[in-house]
């Protein structure tokens, strides 16, 4: 019996998740470079070592981000895949594709690269893995007569990115898509010509479930909520008491105990709800947000890399988001440009808050501290009076 | 836009680049010209990308300014 070409990836086939190998063998069958990447990958997990080179080129034309570079270290056994870089496509804002848009995706990798994708990157980007440096500005130009743009990569504003929102969830308390696209509209210079000290990440989630996981991963991420009180329907919640357990599923789990559940009625109190969307979740027909609806503003996620890492805290409790954002994109503007003075190369802005301090970073970016930026009270008081201040009230 | 800031800001490069070190992060050069305005400084430098004296180098996440005549070859 022969022995196969990639024992290892063979191996790694009979996982859970079969079709990263099955997938690339298929693109093997009619793509010289999908082939040289097997084998390449099948050395690695031999060598137990990366065989990538990262870096250097940046984009096309005008642009300094895009493009992710990438080199086999082994070129004489993979020549194939000597040059094999990344572009990262700008996704339609909450990943609406018509499918004939797809398919022209799709025609012009197959015709400038490899024909493998990731769809999509953890950034949000349609990921098109594997092209040489000759094909780099006939595939921009390509992606551009099909409608398509470049995204962010390195020290830009990364390609902002949005939950379905209003397209398709009910609970959608704020049109993240159209935050979305305005701010990428607004903000192409940044994205495309790096110029901050670092990554930056804007992502929209329509309500507090925060599907983009944009406290855990954006510098700023803008979710939406509503001001006023959860809108409960008396008879829905009756009848979910038949087929669930209120008071134990719903009561005793509330985060804060604003709720309580007399086998009748379901009382709330309000001031004291945080906006968990666990009750929400748990009793969609006879629970909804309420009626004014906006946005919470927070700051300084990131994944680990300098410190650990960290969730984004909430600067602005409520803000009214409504075309053409203009406060919003203040907000932004003042919050990069003082992160853009003050932040060292490669520190996020989560890690810089860090640093100098909730307090002086509310200061210069003008908003006042209030009560649901504390975190856990009691504990970590990180806003303290500025000594003018104590001045004042001294005299 | 200043020709005598873009001027200085590629005599900078040039000097600055003598030694091993061929990259430089945007902040290393803002530092370079503390009485500068950041904002001059960072548009001098998006026109000398244009102009193709300065490139920009990535490694993915973060992104350096280097001379374009010591852009590595692939």
């Amino acid at each position: 019996m022969s022995k196969p070409e990639t024992p290892l990836l063979d191996e790694l086939e009979k996982g859970r998740w079969p079709s990263f190998v099955k997938d690339l063998k298929q693109a093997a069958k009619k793509n010289p470079m999908a082939r040289d990447l097997i084998h390449q990958l099948e050395l690695s997990y031999k060598d137990r070592i990366g065989h990538w080179k990262h870096g250097g080129i940046v984009g096309v034309k005008g642009y300094g981000a895009g493009v992710i570079g990438r080199y086999s270290d082994r070129p004489d056994l993979f020549p194939n895949v000597q040059a094999f870089h990344t572009l990262r496509v700008n996704h339609p804002t909450g990943w609406f594709y018509k499918t004939d848009a797809l398919r022209k995706l799709c025609d012009v990798w197959d015709k400038h690269g490899s024909g493998l994708t990731n769809m999509h990157g953890s950034t949000g980007d349609a990921i098109l893995l594997g092209t040489t440096t000759d094909h780099l500005q006939p595939c921009f130009n390509d992606l551009s007569d099909a409608g398509f743009d470049l995204g962010g990569s390195g020290s830009a504003l990364r390609t902002p990115s949005a939950c379905v929102g209003p397209a398709r969830c009910e609970w959608a308390c704020i049109d993240s898509l159209d935050i979305c696209y305005n701010i990428t509209m607004t903000y192409q210079d940044q994205i495309h010509r790096p110029m901050f000290p670092y990554k930056f990440k804007i992502k929209v989630s329509a309500c507090p479930n925060d599907c983009v996981a944009s406290i855990a991963r954006s510098d700023f991420s803008i979710i939406g909520t509503w001001k006023d009180d959860i809108q409960v329907d008396q008879k829905e919640v009756l009848a979910y008491a038949s087929s669930i357990n209120i008071q134990k599923e719903v009561c005793d789990l509330c985060p804060t105990r604003c709720m309580e559940w007399n086998g009748k009625e379901l009382k709330i109190y309000n001031d004291d709800c945080t906006r968990c969307m666990h009750c929400i979740n748990l009793m969609p027909k006879a629970l909804r947000p309420g009626k004014e609806k906006g946005a919470s503003i927070l700051v300084g996620g990131k994944a680990p890399i300098v410190k650990g890492a960290l969730l984004s805290w909430v600067v602005v409790p409520f803000i009214k988001l409504e075309p053409p954002y203009d406060e919003l994109k203040n907000l932004i503007e003042r919050i990069q440009d003082w992160w853009d003075e003050n932040g060292k190369s490669r520190e996020r802005l989560g890690e810089l808050i860090t640093r100098l301090g909730m307090r002086v970073f509310l200061k210069a970016v003008g908003l006042p501290a209030v009560p649901q930026m504390v975190k856990a009270p009691r504990t970590n008081p990180y806003v303290f009076f500025w000594p003018e201040d104590i001045q004042k009230e001294v005299k | 836009m200043s020709e005598e800031l873009k001027k200085r800001i590629a005599e900078l490069f040039h000097e600055k680049s003598k030694g091993d070190k061929k990259m430089f992060y945007i902040r290393d050069v803002t530092k370079w010209l503390p009485d500068e305005d950041r904002h001059a400084v960072q548009n001098a430098v998006k026109e000398l990308l244009d102009e193709e004296v300065l490139k920009y180098w990535s490694s993915g996440s973060s992104t350096y300014l280097i001379l374009a005549e010591f852009f590595p070859k692939e």
